[in-house]
């Protein structure tokens, strides 16, 4: 039964999508009960509190928009820490506005899950439970790494993490600081855990560039101040999509992948346009459009679609063991500072 | 200077005359000190609280039990602090030396001689003030990048053995310098208008050359103007964020904004940290405050009194057309350049340029920026929100100077020093500080100020307080208490004398620090950041918004969208004060 809604989605995805020009068509899919969907469009907006950057999320509100023009999504984008202090001090001064809260840090949203609501998507059962950190937050987008290079530059193409210690890449790399939240966060829990205790030395003998988001860093990958990195294939896709020199490579030997986590507010005037907006981000239909246009992966335990050049039998997904994720975080990142002469 | 302090004290008018009077001036201090608490003595001690414990105020509650040193101690010790602020010092202290030699030459250029085309140039001068300093970063981190900068490209092209790196402290010296100018252009050429020339031609029958006149009459005279100008574009390029955000990064150069920024966006985010720091770099700006009140107290700079004069005009000969050719090199410098590596960016479609023949390569072009710029829909209600938070601001702002400035220098009141220190904190506050202690000071208020345009513009009116009550003194400090004199003895009360005297005279100062004002508010981004909510975004966020989202095309698209609209927006105002034959404001700035 799954199997074949799964061949469904995918065909209607895959073959509908793209005669519709990119509109799926998923008849099926389940947003919400009829109740919901109707409680929803009578209450018409909503507001989006997010740390995804706010042209893509965006792209992603005008495709919800497709499926319900009645609903007016209000966006508010912070970074990570910044988003976090919004949501503590208006939830503390009970202003809180937001009616969903979207954050790549799970762990800084955790302590915060008394504020939110129960609440599940339709396709519940399809999530991964080791995405989940509280039954309240939900992997909205699944985020995975890459390494990004840009073709005017380097030649010579890197395959392989190990490939980013090379020499001859020596101050052509760009990083993105440990410090700058939970997607670095990951990428640099792998590095040590998975390529080895001195992979950072290594690293950081080419002399990288830091950099402190990857938004800047994809930019100045395109502009050819630096010339290759490890990046969100999501930062550079959209990029390469409209013809920026660059390509992406996932490396062999795994790629790390941060879900976000999302959940409503228990305070939400607007609960139901906001479940209804979840409900469609998580469904297949949602899911796939942000792995097709905007290169994420998913959390869904059967991937709908893959994003460009991932193939699922070659590249390892890695994620991280949560409980490390929360308890390394201090000393690791400390240690990576140090290394990386990443001044404080 | 006895006579003159006496005389002094005499003139200046005292409680208001009756008891009744006396009442009114009291409720008049009480009501200023009331406005000046809510808008600057709550919000920073919100920030004090916050710098010396390691909790939210809001959320964990106004609590005095967890009080302790220790962040201080942590930042104090911190070497990367250390270093943060020398940093900050050097590029503060180089900037202003340049803008201090741009700002005075150009005002002297355009009041003092007869170089051609100064109108032309006294509005080139001031053109800086419309960029915002994102803006400006990241213009000159296209032209001046030691890898891509398209200076760099164009000198390989035209065989030249030169390279640029503005990814450096120099760089950073240069672009505060030639960005900031303005903030002293402003100043000393409104006080070289109205200074009486009768003392330099003195010099001159006595026998000094122009030279010796310039630099031992002319400046010294106009010195509070020149400290003022010196003092404000300095206090500015501390508070900046977006100019050693783009260029410092790279290299990995630190000041204390984009220090205090970094401990705002680190995950998890060290608010009582950055408190700290702030404190630090307040500390810094209140010792220069105390410095220039120090320079300027204590003598008498009034320059316009009631005896009519014209500016006179020096006779350059030959040399006219070098001051021309000066200007137009900082024009070049300081707009052409820059707008013409902002055009690149918003009409290119990537900014991968490999070389000269590329740039001028027409494929590589298209409205592609723009049109994703209009298409998303948060734009146009940001430009909308944004004029509307700067007229608010503009207006309520400069009222509320306009009281603070009249109260400090031209009565006796009781209260009125206390009224002059507590209006001049705000300077001292970087603005992504004071926006956090903005949010955690009025998120609480029941009027449900927050969510609103008036919490911005508030804001804002706040923190720029200091930049508009500073330039309006410059003006109050040089009408001569014999035109109140006059007025007063002829049986006007105090109102009537400011609606006939002073406001008529110091209304180029009202009108030039409102156009401050207005521009200023539109460009702030730092307070904005914390404040706005999804109905109040305002543009300076959408385009940092832009920046973070790494693409410099719509930023630069957007930077020139932003560029436009405040130059519209002068023009038009400009226009109206024309029509209305009350001269024009481009000429008021000056």
């Amino acid at each position: 039964m799954y199997g074949k809604f799964v061949a469904l989605a995918g065909a209607a995805s895959l073959g509908l999508g793209l005669m519709l020009g990119g509109t799926p068509s998923q008849a099926e899919e389940n947003f919400g009960p009829p109740e919901l969907i109707a409680a929803a469009k009578a209450e018409g907006k909503m507001v989006l509190y997010t740390a995804n950057y706010a042209e893509v999320e965006q792209d992603v509100i005008k495709e919800f928009n497709k499926r319900f023009p009645e609903i007016k999504v209000e966006m508010v984008r912070a970074p990570g820490g910044q988003l976090i202090t919004r949501v503590r001090t208006e939830a503390a001064a009970g202003k809180l506005i937001a009616d969903i809260v979207d954050h790549s840090d799970r762990a800084l949203m955790l302590p915060l899950a008394d504020l939110f609501q129960d609440y599940a998507p339709p396709n519940a059962a399809d999530y991964d439970p080791a995405s989940l950190v509280s039954p309240k937050f939900w992997p909205r987008a699944t985020v995975v790494w890459s390494i990004a290079y840009n073709t005017e530059l380097v030649k010579d193409a890197p395959k392989t993490w190990k490939d980013l210690t090379n020499p001859q890449y020596d101050k052509l790399i760009g990083q993105v600081f440990a410090q700058s939240g939970g997607t670095t966060w990951t990428r640099i829990m792998f590095e040590r855990q998975v390529l080895g205790e001195d992979y950072w030395s290594k690293q950081a003998a080419t002399h990288p560039i830091l950099y402190p988001s990857g938004a800047p860093m994809s930019d100045a990958l395109v502009r050819g101040e630096i010339g290759l990195g490890p990046l969100l294939y999501n930062a550079v896709y959209p990029k390469q999509k409209e013809g920026a020199p660059v390509k992406m490579v996932f490396p062999p030997e795994g790629v790390p992948a941060n879900p976000y986590a999302t959940g409503v507010p228990k305070t939400a005037a607007h609960p139901n346009a906001a479940k209804l907006y979840l409900n469609w981000c998580l469904s297949k239909e949602g899911q796939t459009f942000m792995i097709r246009e905007q290169g994420n992966l998913t959390s869904l335990k059967v991937a709908p679609v893959y994003p460009e050049g991932f193939d699922p039998k070659v590249v390892k997904v890695w994620y991280p063991n949560f409980d490390q994720y929360v308890k390394l975080h201090g000393d690791w990142v400390a240690d990576w500072d140090k290394i990386y002469g990443y001044r404080q | 200077m006895s006579g003159q302090k006496s005389g002094r004290i005499e003139v200046t008018r005292g409680a208001g005359g009756g008891s009744g009077g006396q009442v009114v001036a009291y409720l008049w201090v009480a009501a200023l000190l009331a406005i000046l608490g809510f808008l600057v003595i709550y919000p920073v001690l919100t920030l004090l609280l916050g710098a010396l414990t390691d909790t939210n105020p809001v959320v964990e509650g106004l609590s005095l039990s967890h009080l302790s040193i220790t962040n201080f101690l942590v930042v104090l010790k911190n070497p990367n602090v250390a270093e943060a602020l020398f940093n900050t010092l050097i590029a503060c202290a180089g900037g202003t030396l340049i803008a201090v030699a741009i700002g005075l030459l150009f005002s002297w250029i355009v009041v003092r001689t007869n170089t051609p085309f100064k109108g032309f140039i006294a509005a080139a001068s001031i053109l800086p003030l419309f960029a915002p300093p994102l803006v400006a970063g990241v213009a000159w981190s296209i032209l001046g990048s030691p890898k891509t900068g398209l200076l760099n490209t164009l000198f390989k092209w035209a065989g030249l053995d030169w390279h640029v790196d503005f990814y450096s402290l120099w760089g950073l010296v240069f672009v505060f310098g030639i960005y900031y100018a303005p903030y002293v252009y402003m100043f000393t050429s409104s006080a070289l208008r109205n200074m009486d020339p009768s003392l330099e031609e003195a010099a001159e029958i006595s026998g000094a050359s122009a030279f010796s006149t310039l630099f031992t009459v002319t400046f010294p005279l106009i010195m509070p103007a020149i400290v003022s100008g010196m003092l404000l574009s300095f206090i500015v390029m501390l508070g900046i964020y977006g100019v050693p955000a783009v260029l410092g990064a790279p290299a990995n150069i630190n000041v204390l904004t984009t220090y205090i920024f970094k401990l705002t966006n680190w995950s998890p985010p060290l608010y009582n940290t950055a408190a700290a720091v702030a404190i630090i770099l307040m500390v810094v700006t209140g010792l220069l405050v105390f410095l220039q009140q120090k320079v300027v107290s204590g003598r008498s700079y009034t320059t316009v009194a009631g005896k009519a004069f014209r500016p006179r005009s020096l006779d350059l000969g030959g040399w006219r057309w070098f001051t021309f050719a000066l200007a137009m090199v900082y024009l070049l410098v300081v707009v052409v350049l820059p707008m013409l590596a902002l055009i690149v960016a918003a009409f290119r479609k990537f900014m991968f340029i490999r070389d000269a023949a590329s740039l001028f390569d027409m494929r590589q072009y298209s409205l592609m920026h723009f049109n994703s710029i209009f298409d998303n829909p948060l734009t146009m209600r940001s430009i909308y929100n944004a004029v509307e938070v700067g007229i608010i601001t503009a207006i309520v702002g400069g009222m509320l100077a306009f009281a603070i400035g009249y109260t400090i220098h031209r009565t006796r009141l009781p209260g009125r020093r206390t009224i002059d220190v507590i209006s001049t904190v705000p300077i001292a506050i970087p603005g992504l500080v004071i926006g956090v202690a903005y949010l955690w000071a009025w998120i609480g208020i029941p009027a449900g100020l927050y969510g609103t345009i008036w919490i911005l513009a508030l804001a804002f009116i706040a923190r720029f307080m200091p930049d508009t009550v500073k330039a309006l003194s410059t003006s109050f400090l040089q009408i001569h208490r014999e035109l109140e004199e006059a007025a007063w003895v002829c049986g006007k009360g105090m109102l009537g004398t400011i609606g006939t005297i002073v406001l008529p005279l110091a209304r180029p100062g009202v009108i030039a620090s409102m156009t401050l004002l207005f521009v200023l508010s539109i460009r702030e981004l730092g307070s904005s950041l914390f404040l706005y909510t999804s109905n109040t975004m305002v543009m300076s966020v959408l385009l940092l918004d832009y920046y973070e989202g790494g693409n410099v095309g719509k930023t630069a698209a957007f930077s020139l969208v932003q560029t436009l609209l405040l130059g519209v927006l002068i023009g038009g105002a400009n226009w109206l004060a024309k029509s209305a034959a009350q001269g024009n404001i481009a000429q008021r700035i000056r």
